[in-house]
C-alpha cells in the first residue's frame, strides 16, 4: 500500500508540475498551450546536451544534477518564450485569439517533434540520475532515492512559484490578470510583458518536470506526448487556472493510475483516468477547482 | 450560397445563356429530393431584352472539375506513386470532411476524429482477422462501432465548453494507443499492427494495374459518400439551422428560439459524422490490409488538422483541398524526410498568422482589404476636391452638376490666388479694353455668373452719375441700389463693380 501511495505521489507531482504551468497559461493570458509537449522534450534534449558536455568537462556529482536540473528549467523556459513570441505575441489582440493560439500551438508541436527528430535522430536519450541511486527502507516497503528527491524537488518547486505569486510585485501582476485581464491592463499592467513572463515560467515548470520523468522514462521527440495529455486532462479536472483545484486533481489521477496499474491493468490506466475526468466534468463543468471556489463561498 | 451583386465596384462573372422563352424549362432535382442540381434563375438580359438563364453558384461547377481531376489524374498516369498518393488523398479527404461536419456544423471542437476512426479500423479488423468476417460486413461493424463510440464521447459534450471539450478529446487517442499497446488481444506482436484483413479488390488481382484502379476507385466513392452526407446533413434543415444559430452569439437561446432542439441535433450530427468515421477507419483497414498504431499517433491529428487548417475551417472544399496540399507535399517530396512535415507545420502556422480562414477565406479578406484601401483613397481625393464625389451624391441625378460644381470649386481657387494690388490697379488704370492673361481670365469668370444678384452699373444721368446696382434676376422686379455712392465716370463705376465682385470672390 505504501508503495502504491508512493508513487502516487510521483506521478502526480510530475504530471502536476505541467498541469499547473497549462492551467497558469490559460488563466492568465487565455491561451491553451499545446505545445507544452515541445516545451517538454526541449527542457529534456537541454539537459541530455548538457550532461554530454558535463563528461567532458569533467562535471560530476552534485554539481551535476543542479546543472541537470536548472539547464532542463532553462531550456524549457527559453522554449515557453519562444511559443510565446510565435504564438501569443503576433495573434494577442486580434480576433478569435483562443481557437487561433490553439492551433498555432499545435502547429508548433508538430513542427517541434519533426526539429527534434532531425537535430537529435529518433533514438531514447538517457539523463545521468540527479538523485543518485539507492533506497530507503521503510517499515514493510522502502522509498527510491529518486521516488523521494522527485517529491521534494517538485514540491519544493511547486511552494516557491507560489510564494513568490503570493508575496511579489511580479505575482501580484500575474494574479491581477488571472482576475481580470481588461482591470490589469486597465491599471498599468503590460499584457505582453507579463504574458511572456508567465509563459517562462509555466516553461521552467514543465522543464523541471521534464528532467524528472527522465529519470524514469526516456528523452525522445516524442516524449511530450504523455506528459501533454496527461498534463491536459489534470488541469482540464482541477479546474483551468486554480492552483488548489489542480494540486488536488494531480494526486486524485496519480492516485487512481497508481491503483489501476497495480490492482487492476495496466491497459486500463487511460480508460480510468478518462472515466474519472468525464465523470468530474459532468457533475462539475468547471473541474474540481470549481467546486473548491464553491466550498470557499 | 450566392452574394447580391454589387451596385459599384467589380462585379462577379455569372455564366449565362440565352434560353428559348416559348418553351418551358425544366429543372432538374436530385433524385427522390426537391433539391436542384445547379442554382439556376431566369432574366432578361438588360442590353439585348433577350430571355437567358444565369448560373447563380458556380460552385457544383468547380466542385465536378475537380472530383473528375482526382478521378482520372492516376488512373490517366496509372504509376503505383500516384495511386498512393491520391488514394490517401481520398481518405484523409474523407475524414477531414467528416471533421469538418463535426467542427463547422455540429460547432464541437472535437479532436476525436482519429481515435474514432482507429476505433472503426481496429474493431473490424480484428473481427475480420479472428472471425473471418467479409469486408461489406466489416464496413457495416466498423459504422456501428463509430456510432457507438461519436455516443459516447458526445455524453460530456452537453455539459462542457468548446474549449474544455477539445483538450478532453485531445487526449482520446493516446489513450487509445495506450490500450491497444497493452491490451494482449490487439497489441503484443508486431507491436499492435493488424495483418490479413479482408480486401475488397481481391489480393491476386492487387499487383496489376488492373486492381489498383479499381482500389482507387473505391477510395474515390468512400470520399462521394462521405461528401454526400456532408451535402446532406450540412444542407439539410438540421444543418442550416445549427448554422444560423452558430453565427449567433447567443448559440443556443437563437436556435431554441427557431424551435431546434440545439444539444439534440448537436449530437446527431455528430453521432452520424462518427459513424461515418467509424466506417471510413474500416474503409482504410481493408484498403489497405490492416491497420497500425499510426492511426492514433498524435502527430497524425495534428497533420490532420494542418490539412483543415490550411484549406480554411468549416468548408467541404477547404478540408479537401488542404488535403491535397498537405498530403501531396508528405507523399512527393518523400526524400526531404522530416523537413516535409516542418513545412506543412510552417504552412499551417502562417495559415493561422496571417489570414482569417485559411485558403478559402483569403478571397474575402482580400476583398475587405481591397475595399478599405478604396474607401481610403475616396476620403483622399474628396479632402483634396469637393464636398462632392459622384459615387457620394446619390439623391443629384444629373452627375454632371456634380462634376461642374468640382470644377467651379477648383476654378474658383485658383482665381483668388491671383488676387494682388498689380492686378487691381490695373484694372483701375484701364477697366476696358485688353488685359493681362490673368485679369482677362478673372473677367471672364465674372461675366458668366449667374443673373440673381450679379452687380451691374446704372446709368442716373449720362456722362454725370453713375450708381452699382444689383440685378434681382425676376422678370419685373426692379435691380436694387447696393450703395449711396455716385460715380462720375464709366470708368469709375465700371472698378467699383470689379472691386465688388472681387470682394465676393475672397469672401467664397
Amino acid at each position: 500500500m505504501i508503495e502504491v501511495l508512493i508513487s502516487a505521489a510521483v506521478l502526480a507531482s510530475m504530471y502536476g508540475l505541467v498541469a499547473i504551468g497549462i492551467s497558469f497559461t490559460w488563466a492568465s493570458i487565455g491561451m491553451l498551450n499545446l505545445a507544452q509537449g515541445f516545451i517538454f522534450t526541449a527542457g529534456g534534449y537541454t539537459a541530455w546536451l548538457f550532461a554530454q558536455y558535463a563528461e567532458v568537462w569533467g562535471i560530476t556529482g552534485p554539481a551535476l544534477s543542479v546543472g541537470v536540473l536548472i539547464l532542463g528549467m532553462g531550456g524549457s523556459a527559453i522554449a515557453g518564450l519562444l511559443v510565446g513570441s510565435v504564438a501569443f505575441l503576433p495573434l494577442q489582440d486580434r480576433a478569435n485569439f483562443r481557437t487561433r493560439s490553439l492551433i498555432a500551438t499545435l502547429a508548433i508541436s508538430l513542427i517541434g517533434t519533426q526539429l527534434w527528430l532531425i537535430f537529435f535522430g529518433p533514438q531514447n536519450k538517457p539523463l545521468p540520475p540527479v538523485f543518485g541511486e539507492g533506497r530507503i527502507e521503510i517499515g514493510a516497503g522502502g522509498i527510491s532515492y529518486q521516488q523521494l528527491g522527485t517529491i521534494i524537488v517538485a514540491s519544493g518547486m511547486l511552494a516557491a512559484v507560489i510564494f513568490w505569486m503570493r508575496s511579489s510585485r511580479h505575482g501580484l501582476q500575474m494574479r491581477a490578470m488571472m482576475m481580470n485581464p481588461l482591470g490589469a491592463a486597465v491599471v498599468g499592467v503590460s499584457v505582453r510583458t507579463t504574458g511572456m513572463r508567465v509563459l517562462a515560467i509555466s516553461g521552467a515548470l514543465t522543464g523541471l518536470s521534464s528532467v524528472l520523468l527522465a529519470q524514469i522514462f526516456f528523452v525522445s521527440p516524442t516524449s511530450g506526448t504523455q506528459p501533454l495529455v496527461t498534463g491536459l486532462i489534470i488541469s482540464l479536472a482541477g479546474g483551468l487556472g486554480s492552483i488548489p483545484g489542480t494540486v488536488a486533481a494531480a494526486g486524485l489521477i496519480g492516485l487512481a493510475e497508481a491503483l489501476t496499474a497495480r490492482y487492476l491493468q495496466q491497459s486500463l490506466v487511460p480508460f480510468v483516468l478518462f472515466g474519472i475526468v468525464v465523470l468530474i466534468l459532468i457533475f462539475r463543468p468547471r473541474g474540481l477547482g470549481g467546486l473548491l471556489e464553491d466550498v470557499r463561498e | 450560397m450566392s452574394k447580391e451583386q454589387r451596385l459599384v465596384g467589380r462585379r462577379a462573372y455569372r455564366p449565362h445563356w440565352p434560353v428559348n422563352s416559348h418553351k418551358v424549362f425544366k429543372r432538374r432535382r436530385w433524385p427522390g429530393t426537391k433539391r436542384s442540381m445547379l442554382k439556376l434563375s431566369g432574366r432578361y438580359n438588360p442590353k439585348t431584352l433577350r430571355r437567358e438563364m444565369v448560373l447563380t453558384d458556380k460552385k457544383p461547377l468547380f466542385w465536378s472539375v475537380g472530383l473528375l481531376a482526382l478521378l482520372l489524374l492516376p488512373l490517366g498516369v496509372a504509376s503505383d506513386r500516384f495511386f498512393t498518393m491520391f488514394g490517401i488523398i481520398c481518405i484523409y479527404a474523407a475524414i477531414n470532411v467528416m471533421w469538418t461536419l463535426i467542427i463547422g456544423t455540429a460547432g464541437l471542437q472535437s479532436f476525436a476524429t482519429l481515435a474514432t476512426v482507429g476505433v472503426g479500423a481496429y474493431g473490424a479488423g480484428y473481427l475480420s482477422v479472428t472471425y473471418g468476417i467479409p469486408w461489406p460486413a466489416m464496413l457495416v461493424v466498423g459504422a456501428l462501432l463509430g456510432g457507438v463510440m461519436g455516443w459516447l464521447i458526445s455524453l460530456p459534450a452537453r455539459r462542457l465548453d468548446g474549449l474544455y471539450y477539445a483538450l478532453l478529446t485531445l487526449g482520446l487517442s493516446e489513450f487509445m494507443r495506450n490500450f491497444v499497446t497493452q491490451s494482449d488481444a490487439l497489441g503484443g506482436k508486431f507491436n499492435g499492427a493488424l495483418f490479413g484483413v479482408a480486401r475488397i479488390v481481391p489480393s491476386d488481382l492487387l499487383t496489376t494495374q488492373l486492381g489498383q484502379s479499381l482500389l482507387y476507385i473505391t477510395a474515390f466513392i468512400a470520399l462521394l459518400i462521405a461528401l454526400a452526407v456532408f451535402r446532406w446533413v450540412n444542407g439539410g434543415r438540421t444543418g442550416i439551422l445549427l448554422r444560423a444559430a452558430a453565427t449567433s452569439k447567443e448559440d443556443e437561446s437563437f436556435a431554441s428560439a427557431l424551435g431546434i432542439d440545439f444539444n439534440k441535433e448537436r449530437t446527431r450530427v455528430f453521432i452520424i459524422a462518427s459513424a461515418m468515421l467509424g466506417f471510413l477507419g474500416a474503409f482504410y483497414a481493408t484498403y489497405i490490409g490492416g491497420t497500425s498504431l499510426q492511426i492514433f499517433s498524435l502527430d497524425l491529428l495534428l497533420l490532420l488538422l494542418a490539412m483543415i487548417v490550411i484549406g480554411g475551417l468549416g468548408r467541404a472544399e477547404g478540408a479537401v483541398v488542404g488535403t491535397v496540399i498537405v498530403v501531396g507535399i508528405t507523399q512527393w517530396f518523400t526524400e526531404w524526410g522530416p523537413w516535409r512535415i516542418v513545412l506543412v507545420g510552417a504552412l499551417a502556422l502562417a495559415s493561422v498568422l496571417f489570414t482569417r480562414n485559411g485558403l478559402f477565406g483569403l478571397k474575402e479578406q482580400i476583398q475587405e482589404i481591397r475595399e478599405r484601401r478604396q474607401a481610403l483613397h475616396r476620403a483622399a481625393i474628396t479632402g483634396r476636391y469637393a464636398e462632392y464625389l459622384p459615387q457620394q451624391a446619390p439623391d443629384i441625378l444629373d452627375k454632371s452638376q456634380i462634376v461642374g460644381r468640382v470644377y467651379e470649386k477648383s476654378l474658383r481657387e485658383r482665381l483668388r490666388s491671383w488676387i494682388n494690388p498689380d492686378l487691381i490697379a490695373e484694372h483701375e488704370a484701364k477697366p476696358m479694353g485688353q488685359h493681362s492673361d490673368h485679369l482677362e481670365r478673372m473677367l471672364n469668370y465674372f461675366r458668366k455668373a449667374p443673373i440673381p444678384d450679379k452687380y451691374a452699373v446704372y446709368c442716373e444721368v449720362p456722362f454725370e452719375s453713375y450708381r452699382v446696382v444689383a440685378l434681382s434676376g425676376l422678370p419685373g422686379v426692379p435691380p436694387r441700389v447696393v450703395d449711396d455712392k455716385v460715380y462720375p465716370t464709366l470708368e469709375q463705376a465700371y472698378h467699383a463693380v470689379f472691386l465688388r465682385r472681387v470682394n465676393d470672390l475672397r469672401a467664397s
